[in-house]
């Protein structure tokens, strides 16, 4: 149990460290690198806690990809600016790099079923972030009081 | 004179359109800030189509001249976050308050040589892909590897993706070498797991962005535009996979 802690607080660090990183990577202003990456650790918080209830990775990456851009377009319009400068960031532990890896690894050592297992992680990593976001996309375009 | 000065104001209307698709806009924020920047330089009917490689503009005012222009975007988006917000506050004053078209240029001008250092882009690598290493489960010793190697990535994606125009053959090139480095390293260094950094270093070159982009264009009905960046990010984190298929495979005997 408390190994498990351990590794979920190292990740939750890890996730504000790596949102971090790539608000730098894609020249983020100073004064919004901190308000950007709490968002990648607060998904991260809630993916974890989604995962501790639901089963699978599809729901809770859904979840947790729904709270990023959630997140991304209150703060989007807190600081009038665009939503994509706060939705990389916080989406980005989501990214299924580990297995996308492991697919094409086990591919290459001619372990089919395990790849096929990985692969089959990856795209549900995929849709629950997809999905995640158009949800919120869909209610806050719906919402938005049209301009001329 | 009328007619060179509502082509000069289209012209600086699409150099806002380019620069936004350029740094990382989704094509609803381009349309529609052409859109509002046409209004409100007194055109009656703006009609917009724009999609990841083209933008095509037909402004219509009310004395019934009509101009067309259009802009073919040549370069491969890099994005920009920064410029991106610039660009948008500063859209957002000159529908507000009003600008001469002078002003929105000398704007965009202002925006187009600040440059935020590629110092800050090397270093954001270098913690991103040490982070996400440690955060898949590597050691402080992987993170470190990764962030070693991603100088090396963030180095070509700024010095030597320009020679290589296709992003496709760029990311295969670069996978190709960064996972022949890692795995050599990892064979020479046994402290090191080559799947920890490589896994670091690949969140570096997945298209996020593009890909998100493509999802919230095809779900705001930019269907077209939506399915050419989902298709390119897609081939683009294909190139990927196959550069890090074929350094395994190479490395293979070595290992």
């Amino acid at each position: 149990m408390s190994s498990d802690v351990w590794t979920a607080g190292i990740q939750l660090a890890m996730a504000f460290v790596g949102s971090l990183g790539f608000c730098m990577m894609f020249r983020l202003r100073a004064g919004l690198l901190v308000p950007a990456s709490l968002g990648g650790l607060f998904c991260w918080a809630v993916y974890l806690t989604g995962a501790q209830y639901v089963e699978g990775i599809f729901l809770p990456s859904f979840i947790a990809s729904a709270f990023a851009a959630t997140y991304a377009e209150v703060l989007a319009r807190k600081l009038k600016a665009p939503a994509t400068l706060f939705l990389i960031p916080a989406v980005v532990p989501l990214v299924p790099g580990s297995g996308l890896y492991y697919t094409i690894s086990y591919a290459v050592q001619g372990d089919l079923e395990v790849s096929a297992g990985y692969g089959t992680q990856t795209l549900q990593f995929v849709l629950g972030i997809a999905c995640g976001m158009c949800i919120i996309w869909a209610l806050f375009t719906t919402v938005r009081p049209r301009k001329n | 004179m009328e007619r060179n000065i509502s082509s000069e104001i289209l012209h600086q209307i699409l150099n806002m359109g380019e620069m936004l698709l350029n740094s990382g806009a989704e094509i609803k924020r381009v349309e529609q800030t052409i859109n509002r920047l046409g209004k409100a330089y007194g055109a009656a009917r703006m009609d917009v189509f724009a999609i990841t490689s083209s933008i095509v503009v037909t402004m219509s005012f009310p004395d019934g001249t009509e101009i067309t222009q259009t802009r073919r975007i040549e370069q491969p988006a890099g994005t920009d976050l920064s410029r991106l917000e610039r660009l948008n506050a500063l859209s957002r004053r000159c529908c507000e308050n009003g600008m001469s078209i002078q002003e929105l240029a000398e704007g965009m001008d202002r925006i187009r040589k600040e440059d935020t250092g590629s110092w800050y882009v090397y270093l954001g690598s270098v913690i991103g892909a040490a982070a996400f290493s440690v955060f898949f489960g590597g050691t402080v010793q992987d993170g470190i590897a990764a962030g070693v190697f991603a100088l090396f990535i963030c180095f070509c994606q700024n010095v030597l993706s320009p020679f290589c125009p296709n992003r496709v053959i760029f990311n295969l090139l670069c996978s190709l070498a960064a996972g022949i480095g890692i795995y050599g390293v990892t064979a020479v260094i046994p402290v090191f797991h080559a799947d920890k950094i490589i896994i670091g270093d690949i969140m570096l070159l997945i298209p996020g962005i593009a890909m998100t982009n493509a999802v919230k264009d095809m779900l705001v009905g930019d269907t077209i535009a939506g399915t050419m960046r989902l298709l390119e990010s897609l081939l683009w984190a294909g190139a990927l996979a196959g550069g890090f298929m074929a350094s395994m495979w190479l490395m293979g005997g070595v290992l």
